[in-house]
């Protein structure tokens, strides 16, 4: 898979984003299992925390112990998601694993 | 036939008496795997039927006290506000004795041991969901209401919290940002709310009593006065009558 190839080791490598930095959620194929919603899937965000590193959840949910990522909070701009929504200021947070997000 | 039971395109005879539809039980695909595998580790031994009971009956019997202790915690101590907001969990074992790892060394398998309070301000308030499933804190809030888990809840709070917030009865002004956290991984979240007015002399107990469940959840703000124990009673306006009463007058 394409994506296992890019995605870095994290726990050999440095943590790829920090806070402030810009991320676009990537949309990638729903192959196998995915904690990555459809509707945060191209839009653009800001990395709000650097949680904490763990198995990702397409290879935890098969017991299977491979890859360790680091795993960010991602802000959005809730009219970044929904076009019609009419609240300048709202926001709406979720957590990704790295290889989920690409630099804007 | 009876007009009041008309189906359209429906060719079947109604000249029969319709049978009454059996009592079945539903049961998820999901519920069934549960069973089976709890069966399976009672036969080998892993633990008891009664351990499972006990397990279960100590896990719903936990509820949000201890988030409401934090809270109050919090507003009183700054220094210790600075910690829940810093690290939750050690927050929430040096101020509770309350340890996210218990009872199995690394929390409960589906709870895990990352927990962030997220602090609301005068212009900033934070509201939970979990879009994938039910991820609520439970070591620290018992288990999650049974609105929280429905699909109606979950797929509307991201796209239409204002809406969903004012069927709550919760109603914030435009210039509040609100912060939806889909709580979608391993982190558990919790909110941090603003102390009401009027509590700033209030001891941590008269605090904790006004940090309700709900409160925790962002779908409420905690205000002097209303507590968990003590709910609002509307009367009937037309209340039913005594059914012996009832029943000879309308004869």
């Amino acid at each position: 898979m394409k994506a296992k190839s890019e995605a870095p080791k994290a726990s050999h490598a440095a943590t790829r984003f920090k806070v402030g930095d810009r991320v676009r959620v990537r949309n990638m194929p729903n192959m196998f299992y995915t904690r990555t919603q459809s509707y945060v899937r191209g839009v653009i965000g800001t990395i709000a925390a650097c949680t904490y590193k763990d198995l990702i959840p397409e290879e935890d949910a098969f017991n299977y112990d491979g890859k360790v990522e680091q795993y960010y909070i991602v802000r959005f701009r809730q009219k970044d998601l929904w076009e019609e929504y009419p609240f300048d200021n709202d926001t709406l947070q979720t957590e990704s694993p790295e290889h989920w997000l690409e630099p804007v | 036939m009876s007009t009041g039971h008309k189906h359209d395109g429906d060719h079947h005879d109604h000249d029969h008496e319709h049978p009454a539809a059996p009592m079945v039980e539903e049961i998820t695909d999901y519920e069934v795997l549960e069973i089976a595998v709890r069966e399976l580790a009672i036969e080998h031994g892993l633990f008891t039927a009664e351990d499972h009971r006990r397990f279960t009956e100590w896990a719903e019997s936990i509820g949000p006290i201890n988030g409401s202790r934090l809270v109050a915690k919090a507003w009183k101590d700054p220094a210790f506000k600075a910690l829940v907001l810093e690290d939750g969990v050690k927050a929430c074992k040096e101020g509770l004795g309350l340890d996210w790892a218990e009872p199995t060394g690394f929390g409960t398998p589906s709870d895990y041991t990352n927990f962030i309070v997220l602090e609301d301000t005068p212009t900033l308030h934070h509201v939970i969901v979990c879009t994938l499933c039910s991820c609520y804190p439970r070591p620290i809030l018992g288990m999650s209401p049974e609105w929280y888990r429905t699909t109606n809840y979950r797929r509307r709070l991201v796209r239409w919290p204002r809406e969903v917030l004012a069927e709550f009865g919760l109603i914030l002004p435009p210039e509040v940002e609100i912060r939806v956290e889909d709580s979608n991984q391993k982190c558990r979240f919790m909110v941090l709310p603003v102390q009401p007015k009027g509590t700033e002399n209030w001891t941590e107990e008269q605090l904790a009593a006004i940090v309700t469940r709900d409160c925790m959840i962002g779908v409420a703000l905690p205000r002097p006065g209303r507590t968990a124990d003590v709910h609002p009673i509307h009367k009937a306006r037309r209340p039913v009558q005594a059914s012996a009463q009832h029943g000879s007058a309308a004869e």
